[in-house]
């Protein structure tokens, strides 16, 4: 049986602890210890971004992080961006571009968007879509995705 | 992935979080850990049941020491723990290593390239593995340390050697990779990278193959050829580099060198290419190197 | 004087899908996100034979497990089958057939526990001889792989018209082809998942992502041994289904099974590469086409023989030929056809539907094997195209009338905008110019059904809509959405028709307790069958506010309109009444109290196929045309598509981002078909069960996309559309095969057009003396 390790580590601006399995993932952790949906098991192997969050400012796979990893990270799920705040100008740019069909890649898309875009920074559309190479989508084809966040950099974060 | 039925994913039994080299290395001194850093191999690996993970977790990702680079005169040293993305964003880097820079380049993803460390590429030994091959042009050497006593020793090994196996590597279990250093080419150089596949990313090399020159009056001086994919570890020609050293480069010598690679190698098929195909995309490779400096 | 209201048009605009501030904000829960309370979690043990007679299974150990709360095997389950012609158990207790086959169910407090049990299964086997391929498996003496039909043929479909023989006579060429389809599947994001619930009373509560919940029930039903009608299908967010859920299969009864043994609700999902091995794929085929033609290129006849790969089981793989039937005898004007298809019981992993049904497998036969044509006729691929174009109200040699038709438009305009023809003959004068990249351009063009498909003995819809006194529309419809946009296509009609606000418009449709019949979301048919019923339904309840209003005014109903929640008067838009306060003054009104409710039943107009395949199954046809331009790597074999042409015929448009969507996503499906998905099985073994390798397209991959619809209101169609959603993902890919040929000279008859392939078919003709190993 493995070992249950105590973490504490920032969540979506707050402070939280908990006690995990040294064997599961920062996915699981999330998903299960913290009910937090958004962040999606689709692969489980790095190869779809379904499960993209943001630690320490920093898009990962949460399927291949450690959940003891997340012990002092400042991670931030796409639960994040809208909870106390409504709609981020990201998330709005993917409801109007027509960004979003099945919607189970869009959390991961969004929160993968999150991390290329920079204050003031007018994307290129090339940028947008080597940035999102990581991130697999069955239903849009992709672009209305990279119109989306294209259309939402140079933004103010 | 689900388990193969017949077997059990890796339990952990202790966890270190180290902050040192020292303390990490004291954690693995029974040998029986395993080394967390960015994950991405490590948590997939985990649940296939097909590697032996040793029962203590020691994740080094807040070591920092090994997260530095440092560039000198004539040695450049990667901290163990510089990511894809490190390589990528650091500029002197890239213009110092473009082969390096290449791999990094077409490396997994965006969110892999993140955390996925360069001594972690060397110590997963897949023969696929993208960032090795650039750096065993450059003749890198692998930093193994390991606790002697109360103090860490350090020993160098080549990275042509490094690798035994797939999966396999001459690190003991109780050593640890610290830093990759190599020392950069002067003057007018090759470094090239090519590595199969339309996609960018999220490719695992059908064959990979770099190579690293000096070039002077048409003529490649130190050649370093080294292939992905197309043998159990990570590949060097060596008789295709000795064919060219020295020589003139020109349609013959190409020919020539095209017919020696394939000769050299003697990839396996599998899912995703066959034996003819990685041969094939090997002499590609090298003719449009060759060529382009012709 | 009152306000005044312009007429606003929702219908064509670009609307926002009602789903997506849910889905970016990451708050839609799907079926793989629920847990309902003292939930289990259920796996099934898979078998590691092909084909072996079961002579113990032993789950004592797994039984005997902490936290291990039931296991089932084919000793618990009842007789009955599932499967298109029932011929699948649940569970196998005698014989495995294929690698996928379940042979126990083990339901446990966490999904851990049940892959510990997992590995205390143990069974006993005799293995026996297995069979791959139709060609085996025909052969006399082959291994038999059901009991019930030694001969190893599943299903069969025969068609002609005319005279082949008349055919030859006329022909002035006869072309020759062989087209194999690989396997492909359909990745849904989401992996398959149910939960099953049972009441104290008895009754079944499936959560599924079934996109035909209304007849699972009574496909169902005799695999568990209950009514049909005590089973309620409750629809969560999925996913992505692509036709994946058209069927039931057995996670499903197994997932009941252990729920009515635990009494607990019971949760089944399935690992990605579970998903691989054990999902149906699309229906693999071989093709062997005959075609003849004049020496003007006018085609005389076709004769199209093909042999599917229906592996261990019959699911809707099978009845593919149905559809791929009309590809084959009606694209193109061919005055004599002929078409034949067995599919063949081997070991290999079963087929079911897969967005296009048997067309894109039909698709790219005819498409490769009309610009081979093309060269024996020496004309261009637009020409040949041309000249034996379908045309409007034209009736196909199954009965079917193709209506308003534009295929001439769709190839006009395609050649037109891509410049196609000047840069058609530039490729061909490179062949042999010794250069490594080579640039190619190709054209397809498809037919598919775009207003139902009455495979069943209804393809209607049904549909109820109230509304409250506060005029937000409730409209209860049968028709799933499984991501694909239905739901916002169904309140822009809604909405137009009741000059109400979109976002006044709830749309419930994910529960059979609730809603009203539908066929199933497949064959392109909800915007069709479900916004016809729907668009009925408000028409019903625009008249009943309409004749409320003209009681309360002095204006009679034929002179008024409804817009952005208000009566007005039709001719200025003057208001004459908030339609909430209509709604309350009709609700409060004493005896003659009423609410505004409305239900509508649509039947489309179409007839099932007969016994001889005849019949006009679809209420309207739709034909699209895609041109690629390519650049193919002649040494490693890569093809980077430049840019595509789509031109459609759309009927009318709804919803353009929902049209653009699933046109930009069908093209990335049809790219991945055309160019690197493939799933290779070998001996009955799925040996690329992963997204690492079995390529799914990823960005970087997709070429920007010029977009054409024409818009040919179909009569009967809502608003005059037509169903879109499967053409794109038909034709592209045979659109890039004849461009590769463009750009090398080389044909590559089977797809996928991997770099290897291509490489070596390269290879191959510049070294004819040195085949590659």
């Amino acid at each position: 049986m493995s070992l249950k390790v105590e973490i504490a580590f920032k969540l979506n601006g707050r402070s939280v602890a908990r006690e995990i399995l040294t064997s599961t993932s920062s996915l699981q952790v999330l998903n299960r210890d913290f009910d937090l949906a958004g962040a999606k098991l689709a692969c489980g192997e790095g190869e779809c971004g379904a499960c993209t969050i943001m630690v320490d400012g920093v898009s990962r796979n949460a399927c291949l992080m450690a959940g003891v990893d997340l012990d002092g990270r400042d991670v931030e799920t796409v639960e994040g961006l809208w909870e106390g705040n409504g709609l981020d100008p990201l998330q709005e740019a993917f409801v109007n571009s027509g960004a979003v069909q099945c919607g189970f890649c869009t959390p991961g898309m969004v929160m993968q968007a999150k991390y290329l875009l920079k204050p003031g920074k007018k994307l290129s559309r090339d940028e947008v879509i080597r940035g999102l190479e990581g991130n697999v989508c069955r239903c849009t084809g992709y672009h209305k995705i990279i119109d989306a966040v294209v259309a939402a950099s140079g933004e103010a974060s | 992935m689900t388990l193969p039925q017949n077997q059990s994913p890796a339990e952990f039994e202790y966890y270190v979080n180290a902050t040192s080299i020292e303390e990490a290395c004291r954690a693995l001194g029974d040998g029986v850990g395993t080394i967390l850093a960015g994950g991405s191999d490590l948590w997939v690996q985990k649940d296939e049941g097909v590697k032996i993970f040793g029962p203590r977790l020691i994740n080094i990702s807040r070591v920092d020491e090994l997260a530095e680079i440092s560039i000198g005169n004539d040695h450049v040293r990667l901290g163990a723990r510089v990511t894809m993305t490190d390589i990528l964003n650091h500029g002197e880097l890239g213009n110092i290593a473009p082969g390096l820079l290449e791999a990094a380049n077409r490396f997994a993803s965006p969110q892999i390239r993140n955390v996925a460390t360069v001594g972690g590429n060397f110590a997963n030994a897949s023969p696929a593995a993208d960032s090795v091959i650039p750096l065993i042009c450059l003749d890198a050497e692998i930093e193994l340390a390991r606790l002697d006593g109360n103090a860490v020793a350090i020993r160098s090994i080549p990275s042509a050697d490094f690798f035994t196996g797939p999966g396999k590597t001459v690190r003991t279990d109780d050593e640890l990779i610290t830093a990759i250093s190599f020392k950069p080419r002067d003057g007018k150089s090759l470094a090239r990278f090519f590595k199969s596949g339309p996609r960018p990313a999220l490719e695992i090399s059908i064959v990979s193959l770099g190579i690293a020159a000096d070039i002077l009056d048409g003529k490649l001086s130190n050649v370093r050829i080294a292939l992905g994919a197309v043998a159990p570890i990570p590949f060097r020609a060596r008789k295709t580099e000795a064919l060219i050293e020295g020589q003139k480069i020109d349609d013959k010598l190409i020919h020539a060198a095209l017919e020696c690679l394939v000769s050299e190698i003697s990839p396996i098929g599998d899912v995703r290419g066959s034996k003819w195909y990685r041969q094939h995309l090997a002499r590609t490779y090298l003719q449009e190197a060759l060529t382009d400096v012709a | 004087m009152n306000k005044i209201i312009e007429k606003e048009e929702i219908v064509g605009a670009r609307i926002a899908k009602l789903d997506a501030p849910e889905k970016v904000t990451g708050r839609t829960r799907y079926i793989n996100d629920m847990v309902l309370p003292r939930m289990l979690y259920a796996k099934i043990f898979r078998t590691d034979r092909v084909h072996a007679k079961i002579l113990k299974i032993d789950v004592s150990k797994a039984e005997a497990l902490p936290g291990v709360h039931a296991v089932i095997t084919a000793a618990d389950t009842p007789d009955g089958k599932i499967g298109v012609i029932k011929d699948n158990p649940p569970l196998k207790g005698d014989k495995v057939r294929c690698i996928r086959d379940e042979l126990a169910a083990i339901a446990a407090d966490t999904e851990e526990i049940c892959d510990a049990a997992l590995r205390l299964v143990e069974v006993e086997y005799e293995d026996l001889e297995p069979v791959f391929t139709c060609e085996d498996a025909l052969k006399p003496g082959a291994p038999v792989i059901d009991e019930e039909r030694p001969d190893n043929i599943a299903m069969g479909q025969n068609f002609s018209h005319g005279d082949i023989s008349e055919g030859e006579k006329a022909s002035d060429h006869i072309v020759e082809g062989a087209y194999n389809v690989h396997y492909v599947t359909h990745c849904n994001m989401g992996t398959s998942c149910c939960i099953a619930d049972i009441s104290a009373s008895g009754k079944v509560t499936l959560y599924s992502q079934s996109q035909y919940p209304y007849i699972m029930k009574m496909d169902l039903a005799p695999a568990l041994d209950i009514h049909p009608g005590d089973l309620r299908i409750v629809q969560p967010p999925v996913g992505g289904a692509f036709g994946s859920k058209l069927d039931v299969y057995p996670n499903e009864p197994i997932c009941i099974l252990l729920a009515k043994k635990t009494r607990r609700p019971v949760k089944l999902t399935y690992s990605r590469e579970e998903e691989f091995i054990v999902s149906p794929t699309r229906q693999p085929v071989e093709f062997k086409i005959r075609a003849g033609m004049t020496s003007d290129g006018i085609f005389t006849f076709r004769e199209v023989d093909s042999f599917l790969n229906n592996g261990g089981y019959t699911s809707w793989g099978a009845t593919t030929p149905y559809v791929t039937m009309r590809t084959c005898t009606s694209h193109y004007v061919v005055p004599h056809v002929s078409y034949s298809a067995r599919a063949v019981y081997t070991n290999n992993p079963f087929a079911g539907s897969f967005r296009g049904y048997g067309n894109v497998q039909a698709t790219w036969c005819v498409e490769i094997h009309v610009d081979k044509m093309a060269e024996v006729a020496n004309l261009d691929p637009i020409e040949i195209r041309l000249r034996n174009a379908n045309e409007p109200n034209s009736i196909t040699p199954q009965g079917s009338d193709l209506g308003c038709i534009d295929l001439v438009g769709c190839i006009n305009i395609a050649a037109e905008k891509s410049g196609f023809l000047e840069k058609w003959k530039t490729n061909r004068a490179t062949w042999d110019d010794g250069e490594r990249y080579k640039r190619g351009i190709g054209i397809a063009t498809s037919l598919h059904n775009a207003g139902g498909a009455k495979i069943h003995k209804s393809d209607g819809c049904g549909t109820i809509l109230t509304m409250d006194d506060y005029a937000r529309v409730t409209v209860m419809t049968g028709a799933s959405d499984i991501g694909q946009g239905s739901d916002t296509v169904i309140a822009q009609i809604v909405a137009q028709e009741l000059g109400v606000p979109i976002r006044d418009i709830t749309i419930i449709n994910n529960d059979t307790a609730l809603g009203p019949w539908d066929v199933g979301v497949h064959a392109s048919r909800t915007t069709y069958i479900a916004g016809n019923s729907a668009k009925r339904a408000a028409i019903d309840a625009r008249g009943q506010l309409l004749s409320a209003a003209e009681k309360q005014s002095n204006v009679t109903a034929d002179l008024l309109d409804l817009r952005g929640g208000y009566v007005v008067q039709a001719d200025n838009g003057e208001v004459v009444i908030e339609i909430a306060k209509l709604l309350r003054q009709i609700h409060f009104a004493g005896e003659d109290s009423t609410l505004v409710m409305a239900t509508d039943y649509y039947e489309p107009p179409t007839e099932p196929e007969d016994k001889d395949h005849m019949g006009d199954m679809s209420a309207a046809y739709s034909h699209a045309a895609h041109v690629a331009e390519i650049v193919v790597d002649t040494l490693t074999g890569e093809i980077r598509i430049e840019k595509i042409w789509s031109v459609q015929d759309v009927g009318k448009i709804i919803n353009l981002n929902g049209l653009e969507g699933q046109i930009e996503g069908g093209i990335a499906m049809g790219i991945g078909f055309g160019l690197h998905e493939n799933m290779q099985i070998e001996e009955g073994i799925v040996k690329n069960p992963s997204f690492r390798d079995y390529h799914l397209v990823t960005a970087p991959e997709m070429p920007p996309i010029d977009m054409t619809f024409i818009e040919t209101d179909d009569h009967e169609g809502p608003e005059g559309a037509k169903g879109i959603a499967e053409l794109p993902t038909i034709v592209i890919a045979p659109a890039i095969g004849n461009a590769f040929f463009n750009a090398t000279g080389v044909w590559i008859d089977h797809p996928p057009l991997t770099p290897e392939k291509v490489a070596r078919a390269i290879w191959e003709r510049d070294n004819p003396n040195l085949a590659a190993e």
